[in-house]
């Protein structure tokens, strides 16, 4: 046991914590934003499958990592327009467009690997594994002072790009909630749409505009996973980390910071599990308790929101 | 009666509203002819019941919704107020009733919405918001926190916020539409203050409200509608308030209801002392007690607003009151389940029907069915007896005349009379031992009217104790035995035998101008 | 509008959400053709449609096409594990709950029966029906989390219900993998089902098409009646079109809401356990199988109807079996179902789409009732005045 602990606290089980929640993050501010803007985006899941593989074909095609990246960030941000199409204009239920998303996702993005690059199915299922190399990858950035600290080097250091900037885009996610005229609007869209409307706000184009970041924000996530998380794309890759994003967004009480927090307590997780089957216990044990934590926080939270309601009451009464 | 000897030259006023007329597609008259005028900085009072058509006649003004015949002038110009929009670019403020401010967001953030202030190209300049805001407050005395989110803000201080809304968009003219139903003595008392400030300062201020007291505090003119119509207007010094009461409320055709008089035996709903408080922290409920006996219909009048919904609601378990007791036959129904609120005998026609008294996409068989699934007429084992529900919904349909294409048709495809006969041939025919009706009749045709009430009579003398809540004020007058009136959350009156009132009375205990004593308000109590 | 016009309108907004997604289909198919120039592409595209279209039910060949009954009773073997997961969504999504669990309960319905029918002997009769009994019930106590969350929580149905799905598939290979494989087969499976439990084929055709297909169709029937015909379906409908109205009826909401997503989940486990023993020898599979989603599909286009989940199936049946001979035959990818899947589902739930020709309709049926109106006074009042 003691052993197992030792294991733990260790520079790299943190950097894997970060590492890991880094993706989970990205898709949670996409699901915070458009919660903020008054709905819910379950398609999060299948725009990151996309974007996984936009990303990973256009490094391979163009040979450039950046290319690779934009080309992710474009695709997930034209799938928020879609959705937003179906949601908005032809009336599709929100969750419904979402499904679909998701459902086209998984077998759809096989379909296109393999038509876009030609591997032809045997009993391996096509991935563009085998034709990624590291250089086609989005590169891990050495923080020159910070990693010379002993163990918090080990933590803060060496990351790749998209790690970094899945913490500070947390950051300029709740600036633009908070400090601009837009995080003004979204949340006026949000919580009261008759009232934004009848000062003029349009309520169409704030949720097109919050639909369309969280397919960007799901665009960053996608591409982390195939070119950074991984070596390459390969079929259910993003493995419901969508949804886990909806919980995250749901513990951390829609706010960035807390989503930032649950993004990390499934990281930790999902790391604890990985390590648990590096000392032989067998991965299938370890990979459900991201899941389970899931519920569990989701159960939680409710607990303590009823607990919280019902003081408020009291309170209110007297 | 004095008549308007307010009308004046044509120059003096801001507003003139000419020959109005309004008629929806479904046929009603909101509005008939109606002349409307309004002085520069004059705080002008726009009084009548629920359903009088004042609010329909501002929404014009606000250009939310647009005359059917009639013009409109602003400052001498004709205008056609096509949108809000339009409306506030004329000068034209309206604060509404439900407010329309976001909770989370702050005061400042609220007053911007829409036409924030930007520093730097994308960054919203918080202070200078709040600064505006402070400026605004200063100047017009209203005071407010820019910097507390409006959740967090009294009742009070949120209106000053939809006043400072309306005036740091240029309005000259603020329509208030009934400003004081959520406010405390203290607020209203303070709102006048302000109101009387900006009039000093050459603002035009309209005020929509049936609280008499009120209108003689502060406003200078006052308009009377009633019916669609106006029944003049007058300078408020002029009038009492009794001529008030009497021009509001009355009836210009007197209903006649055949029925024969009523032979109460014992009592059925026992209801003691009971208090409501809402989530605005004001009093709904104050010790209301009385009794609904076999045999009767007990008629609650009152303009709405006065604790009848609340009354009704908290009957049904759709809120749940802070003191006092109901029962039914002895048995308590406060805060059971619907279901068993039924099951002790309990039918309810309930205000919303769309919401609650129907599932529209359902037929009317599925929806006549609704209370009584479980019923042992209408299942054999796991499965329906198809015959006998189809046997009762035929049944049904015939007996309450609905008019339709069969059993199966989707309730939400009839008219409204006919939905609201579906929500009555249902509530009225599983045997219920007391029947609340809120507002049975509202909005739907004459025929169906005149059937529902009928129906509602032969019900009560066959013995159903029945607790009819209206403000359609023909309804709870001849269609009740007695009734109480409602003001304040407090029963105010009580009238053992409605066959010798008047409209005029009936005005003064609804707008307040008397109060019965304890004594004969406590008759209503019968053990 | 008239009942019949209304049944027309839908036809026919179902028929483009079809050839919309046939279209897309085509352009895809087209992009991954094999073939170096235009015509040459077209030309595969062209093969590979027919393959599409006739291919689930008739042999082609270079002169003709000739009806093969051992495909069609693939199509009714591959319409088995779809109608109970349509079954189960359709139930489920009548309450207004949007519970993604059938994927996961179709594996573990499958895992459960499976078990049975290795590790617990029974008599030939009662062996497969024991086993897919107790593989639904498993599977309906595991739908009681996210139902019992909902109502008494508030937790979201479809985001613990997603999350479950993950949880039974790993559990489900740790258990395979770790204690219950059969080291001595070269991929991971279970050892074999005891005769005893499988169901037999019900036509030999080679198709593997079980007396399931029965059992199946039974099912819709039950199904049916359940929800047209009991109170308890009754109410699982009435609580979906208007909850506050089920309530104020004096409907026992949060009994019925949990119901139905326990109702669901039986009927996804019993499809995984009747896939089972009607097909496979032993149990190997290593990850979700995916008939909850098209059973998702299934019931968005059946309309949440238990007696259209047949004909919807047997519709995504087809078009799944087209692509995998698209994949064979023509080289496409057989993913391509999921795309076709996923864009029909997209236009069959929009509800604005085509909302102006049912706008015409709407005013056309109008106006024809206002004129049937007018023809009747005028011959009232000829009638009347003749008389006079």
């Amino acid at each position: 046991m003691l052993n197992f602990l030792k294991l733990l606290l260790t520079p790299e089980f943190f950097f894997s914590i970060l590492r890991i929640s880094a993706p989970i993050l990205f898709a949670t501010l996409g699901a915070i934003i458009v919660e903020k803007a008054g709905f819910c985006n379950i398609g999060l899941e299948g725009i990151m499958m996309f974007s996984a593989l936009a990303g990973s074909m256009v490094s391979y095609y163009t040979g450039s990592w950046l290319l690779g990246l934009l080309g992710a960030l474009l695709m997930g941000t034209l799938l928020g327009f879609v959705m937003g199409f179906f949601a908005f204009q032809l009336k599709t239920d929100i969750t419904l467009v979402g499904i679909a998303v998701n459902m086209m996702g998984s077998g759809g993005t096989l379909f296109l690997c393999k038509v876009i690059t030609n591997l032809t199915e045997g009993k391996a299922m096509a991935s563009t594994t085998g034709l990624i190399t590291s250089g086609l990858c989005i590169p891990n950035i050495t923080i020159p002072l910070i990693s010379k600290i002993p163990f918090l080097g080990g933590v803060l250091s060496g990351h790749s790009l998209l790690t970094y900037l899945a913490f500070l885009i947390c950051g300029l996610t709740s600036v633009i909630l908070y400090k601009t005229s837009l995080g003004l609007n979204i949340r006026a869209v949000g919580e009261n749409p008759n009232a934004a409307s009848s000062v003029g706000v349009s309520v169409l184009k704030i949720k097109y505009v919050a639909i369309m970041y969280s397919g960007l924000m799901a665009g960053f996530g996608g591409a982390f996973m195939s070119m950074s998380y991984a070596q390459g794309w390969s079929q259910d890759m993003v493995a419901g980390r969508g949804f886990i994003a909806l919980a995250a967004q749901a513990m951390g009480s829609g706010e960035c910071l807390g989503g930032m927090l649950s993004s990390l307590v499934f990281g930790f997780a999902q790391a604890l599990g990985i390590k648990f089957s590096a000392i032989g216990l067998d991965s299938n044990l370890a990979s459900p308790i991201p899941y389970a934590v899931t519920i569990i926080g989701l159960v939680i939270f409710a607990l303590s929101r009823r607990s919280r309601d019902k003081k408020q009451r009291l309170t209110a009464k007297k | 009666m004095p008549e308007g000897k307010a009308a004046a030259a044509d120059e003096e006023y801001v507003v003139q509203m000419k020959g109005i007329t309004k008629v929806y597609p479904n046929g009603v008259a909101a509005n008939q002819k109606v002349d409307f005028c309004l002085r520069k900085g004059e705080i002008h009072a726009l009084m009548g019941e629920n359903g009088a058509g004042k609010s329909t006649l501002m929404k014009m003004l606000f250009g939310l919704e647009q005359p059917t015949e009639g013009e409109i002038m602003i400052r001498g110009e004709k205008v056609s107020l096509s949108s809000p929009s339009v409306a506030i670019a004329h000068g034209i403020g309206m604060v509404h009733q439900h407010f329309m401010l976001v909770p989370s967001l702050t005061v400042a953030e609220n007053m911007v919405l829409g036409m924030a202030p930007r520093k730097s190209g994308l960054f919203l300049d918080h202070a200078k918001a709040v600064e505006i805001t402070k400026q605004y407050a200063e100047k017009y005395n209203l005071h407010v926190e820019p910097e507390a989110k409006v959740m967090d803000i009294p009742v009070g201080m949120k209106q000053k916020v939809e006043i400072l809304k309306a005036l740091v968009r240029g309005a000259q003219i603020l329509i208030l539409d009934e400003p004081t139903a959520v406010l405390t003595t203290q607020e209203t008392a303070e709102l006048f203050k302000e109101l009387i400030h900006l009039k000093e300062q050459g603002y035009t201020i309209v005020f929509i409200s049936h609280k008499l007291n009120e209108i003689m505090q502060i406003t200078d003119r006052l308009t009377i509608m009633r019916g669609g119509r106006s029944m003049g207007v007058y300078n408020t010094c002029d009038v009492t308030m009794e001529e008030i009461s009497r021009l509001m409320v009355g009836r210009d055709v007197v209903l006649n209801v055949q029925k024969d008089k009523a032979v109460p035996t014992d009592t059925v709903l026992r209801v003691r002392g009971l208090e409501y408080v809402n989530e605005w922290n004001k009093k709904m409920l104050d010790r209301v007690s009385f009794d609904v006996r076999k045999g009767e219909i007990l008629g609650v009048a009152g303009v709405e607003g006065n604790g009848q919904k609340e009354l009704v609601d908290a009957l049904f378990h759709f809120n749940t009151p802070s003191a006092g007791t109901a029962a039914v036959n002895g048995v308590s129904i406060l805060g059971l389940s619907q279901q068993r609120i039924r099951e002790l005998g309990v039918s309810l026609v309930p205000e919303d029907r769309m919401l609650f008294g129907i599932a529209g996409a359902a037929s009317i068989e599925e929806n006549v069915l609704s209370d009584r699934s479980a019923d042992k007429r209408f299942n054999r084992g796991p499965l329906f007896n198809m015959k006998a529900i189809h046997a009762e919904s035929d049944r049904l349909i015939e007996e309450y005349a609905v008019l339709c294409k069969s059993r199966r048709q989707h309730v939400s495809m009839l008219s409204g009379g006919n939905i609201q006969k579906v929500v009555v041939a249902r509530e009225f025919s599983n045997d219920p031992v007391l029947i609340l009706a809120d507002q049975p009749t509202r909005g739907i045709d004459v025929g169906a009217t005149e059937f529902i009430r009928k129906k509602l009579v032969e019900l009560s003398r066959s013995g159903i104790a029945v607790l009819l809540v209206s403000a359609d004020l023909n309804e709870v007058m001849e269609l009740s035995d007695s009734l109480i009136v409602m003001h304040n959350g407090k029963i105010a009156a009580y009238f053992e035998d409605t066959a010798a009132l008047t409209d005029d009375v009936m005005g003064e205990y609804m707008l307040g101008l008397k109060e019965q004593s304890a004594d004969e308000i406590g008759r209503v109590c019968h053990d | 509008m008239t009942k019949r016009r209304q049944v027309v309108f839908t036809l026919v907004r179902g028929a483009v959400a079809i050839l919309i997604a046939l279209l897309v289909a085509t352009v895809l198919i087209f992009v991954s053709a094999d073939g170096a120039g235009f015509s040459e592409k077209l030309a595969a595209t062209g093969e590979a449609l027919r393959q599409m279209l006739a291919g689930p039910l008739f042999r082609l060949s270079k002169t003709g096409a000739s009806f093969d009954l051992k495909r069609l009773t693939d199509i009714f073997a591959a319409m088995i594990p779809i109608i109970f997961t349509g079954l189960s969504v359709c139930i489920m999504f009548s309450a207004n709950q949007f519970n993604l669990g059938a994927e996961g309960g179709i594996m573990l319905g499958a895992f459960v029966t499976a078990m049975i029918a290795i590790y617990v002997p029974m008599a030939a009769g009662l062996h497969p029906v024991a086993a897919v009994l107790i593989g639904s019930l498993s599977v309906a106590v595991m739908m009681l989390l996210p139902a019992l969350l909902k109502t008494r929580l508030g937790v979201s149905e479809m985001v613990c219900s997603l999350m479950l799905n993950y949880i039974v598939m790993y559990l489900i290979k740790f258990l395979l993998n770790t204690y219950l494989a059969d080291k001595t087969k070269g991929q991971i499976q279970s050892y074999e089902f005891l005769k005893t439990s499988l169901i037999a084929p019900m036509i030999d055709t080679g198709a593997k098409l079980s007396w399931g297909f029965l059992v199946a169709l039974a099912a819709v029937v039950l199904c049916g009646l359940f929800m047209y015909r009991t109170r308890w379906g009754y109410a699982i409908r009435m609580i979906g079109i208007n909850q506050a109205f089920s309530r104020y009826s004096g409907m026992k909401v949060s009994l019925v809401i949990v119901m139905s997503q326990v109702v669901g989940g039986f009927l996804a486990g019993m499809g995984g356990g009747i896939e089972m023993l009607g097909r496979y020898n032993t149990f190997s599979w290593s990850s979700l199988p995916g008939y909850g989603w098209t059973g998702i599909t299934i019931a968005i286009l059946a309309g949440n109807n238990c007696y259209a989940v047949p004909l919807a199936a047997f519709f995504m049946a087809y078009l799944s079996k087209g692509c995998d001979l698209m994949a064979t035959y023509a080289k496409v990818p057989s993913q391509l179902i999921d795309i076709i899947q996923g864009v029909i589902f997209l236009f069959f739930a929009a509800e604005q789409f085509l909302s102006h020709y049912r706008q015409k309709l709407v005013v056309k049926s109008a106006q024809e009732e206002l004129a049937r109106k007018k023809l009747e006074n005028a011959d009232k009042k000829e009638g009347g005045a003749a008389n006079a």
